[in-house]
């Protein structure tokens, strides 16, 4: 399998696929002990009157995948996009392998980073959209090349291995030449993923992947994502997929008013709720 | 009529390919011009804002005829008065009257490239911009990767009917005196006293000219069609 070398792991039961990939960029620095990949501490938002996030703590492990569920409107989105700071958050602090994203200190104050800085950041973090968003100039392999070409300035030669590679992970290697709007949802969006892994991602943030999805198209990508947690790569996964979030998140947060209430291994989530709030969450949603 | 073609056709022709040689030269500048421009209006600064803003509003103001002639009569003697050096060098070259007449033309059409430019950047989704942001692309290598060659997809059309209307708007330079297709008509005018033949032929080839004109721009844009069905 050309696949394990998508993911850079440093997880235990991983370490043998880490050092067979051992991409250059492997070695970086890790947040103290605990080694967390992202960190957010007590990050809040406000848009306008609006509180979308408050006091949210989390903290996902190295090849850890996390899924964040709740209902509609409780900032799982603004969560995640905080993390790559598409949505400045303004308030708290956010950790990407140990360093801040979006600000840096200042005489013990916090000052908005150079956009500089925060694409240094960005290009370390994959992102995969509800609606794909891929370049629809471009092909299928275009795509793929965009960022490591334009942004890693890899050579040419070696950002075009690593697609094709990724693109047989994914299964869509008979669809270089296409664009995007010549593709079923299903496969933009493993195209999307596939785009995202091309970076080499330490961690892959995926938001309500499967929602603009028909119902028939929602498997393929969902298996996509469960290949690569296996892998051991770092996911953070907002969600409507329970059974997903069930069988292949290590964790589920659950969030509800823009915090999050409870955060706790995937399988306790599910056989025992915490709160009658989350007992009837996912009552409602199993049975839609 | 028809004696009158055959004397005439060829000399009708130079006009016409020097009338079309201004086009295409004004519209590379105005297609340039559009482009800054358009930058200009969506940046994120207010006073580059307000400067591209300013532009559009002025030079979509002033009819083409009243631009060419500042820029043909008024520019290089304003400067020889004036007695700066600097600008003599600068404005002197629009004594050529081709010369003047590109520039008059590509600065009156760069305005309403900027805002064809602009609005066609403006159609493209914003989620482009987060993708494309969210791979750590800055604002510029996005502009240049993704948002430009897009919206250039979408401004082709409207920048096809720009350039005819350049296209038509080239006979005015007959009033400096560059020797374009309206010009040679009015000289086989006052050779002939044929008048309306003289100029009904002028309008057959502008017509001739601006259908080849559509064709090919409907070509190039299904070509470049950001529909790949």
């Amino acid at each position: 399998m050309p696949n394990e070398s998508f993911v850079r792991s440093g997880r235990e039961e991983n370490a043998d696929r880490a050092v067979l990939s051992a991409p250059a960029l492997s070695t970086t620095p890790s947040q103290g002990a605990h080694g967390a990949v992202v960190e957010l501490i007590d990050v809040g938002k406000v848009f306008g009157a609006t509180t979308a996030l408050s006091h949210v703590n989390l903290k996902v492990a190295r090849g850890e995948t996390v899924a964040i569920v709740g209902p509609s409107g409780s900032g799982k989105t603004t969560l995640l996009r905080c993390i790559n700071f598409l949505v400045p958050y303004d308030s708290g602090r956010v950790y990407v392998n140990g360093q801040l994203v979006g600000y840096r200190e200042e005489r013990g104050r916090l000052v908005r980073d150079s956009e500089h800085n925060v694409n240094q950041v960005r290009k370390r973090i994959g992102m995969v959209f509800q609606r794909f968003n891929l370049f629809r100039h471009r092909t299928v392999l275009g795509n793929l090349l965009e960022g490591p070409l334009y942004v890693l300035r890899v050579p040419k030669r070696e950002a075009l291995t690593r697609a094709y590679e990724v693109l047989n992970m994914v299964g869509l290697a008979d669809k270089v030449t296409a664009y995007p709007d010549q593709l079923s949802g299903g496969q933009q969006q493993r195209v999307a993923i596939a785009r995202a892994l091309c970076m080499q991602p330490e961690v892959m943030l995926f938001d309500e992947v499967t929602s603009a999805l028909d119902p028939e198209l929602v498997g393929e990508v969902l298996a996509v994502m469960r290949r690569l947690a296996q892998q051991g790569m770092t996911m953070i996964v907002v969600t409507h997929e329970m059974s997903f979030a069930r069988d292949v998140a290590d964790r589920v947060a659950f969030m509800e008013g823009g915090t999050i209430v409870v955060d706790q291994g995937a399988r306790e989530f599910f056989t025992r709720p915490q709160t009658p709030r989350i007992e009837s969450f996912l009552r409602r949603m199993s049975l839609a | 009529m028809l004696q009158f073609a055959r004397d005439y056709l060829p000399f009708y022709t130079i006009g016409a390919v020097v009338g079309m040689g201004l086009t295409l030269t004004s519209m590379l500048g105005s297609v340039a011009i559009g482009l800054v421009g358009a930058l200009g209006r969506v940046s994120e600064r207010p006073a580059v804002r307000t400067l591209a803003s300013g532009y559009v509003a002025i030079f979509r103001g002033v009819p083409p005829l009243v631009l060419l002639y500042v820029v043909y009569f008024g520019l290089p003697s304003w400067a020889h008065d004036l007695g700066i050096r600097f600008l003599m060098d600068l404005l002197s070259p629009l004594n050529n009257r081709i010369l003047a007449a590109v520039v008059a033309f590509a600065l009156n059409s760069g305005a309403y490239s900027t805002e064809i430019i602009r609005a066609s950047i403006q159609s493209i989704p914003p989620e482009q911009t987060e993708a494309a942001r969210s791979l750590g692309m800055s604002y510029w290598l996005t502009m240049r990767r993704v948002i430009i060659p897009q919206s250039l997809r979408v401004a082709f059309a409207p920048l096809g009917n720009e350039f005819i209307t350049v296209l038509k708007g080239t006979s005015l330079a007959s009033v400096i005196g560059v020797t374009e297709l309206m010009r040679d008509a009015q000289l086989a005018a006052a050779a002939t006293f044929q008048n309306l033949v003289a100029y009904s032929l002028a309008a057959i080839f502008y017509v001739v000219m601006v259908i080849i004109l559509q064709q090919m721009v409907s070509m190039v844009e299904k070509r470049f069609s950001l529909h790949h069905a």
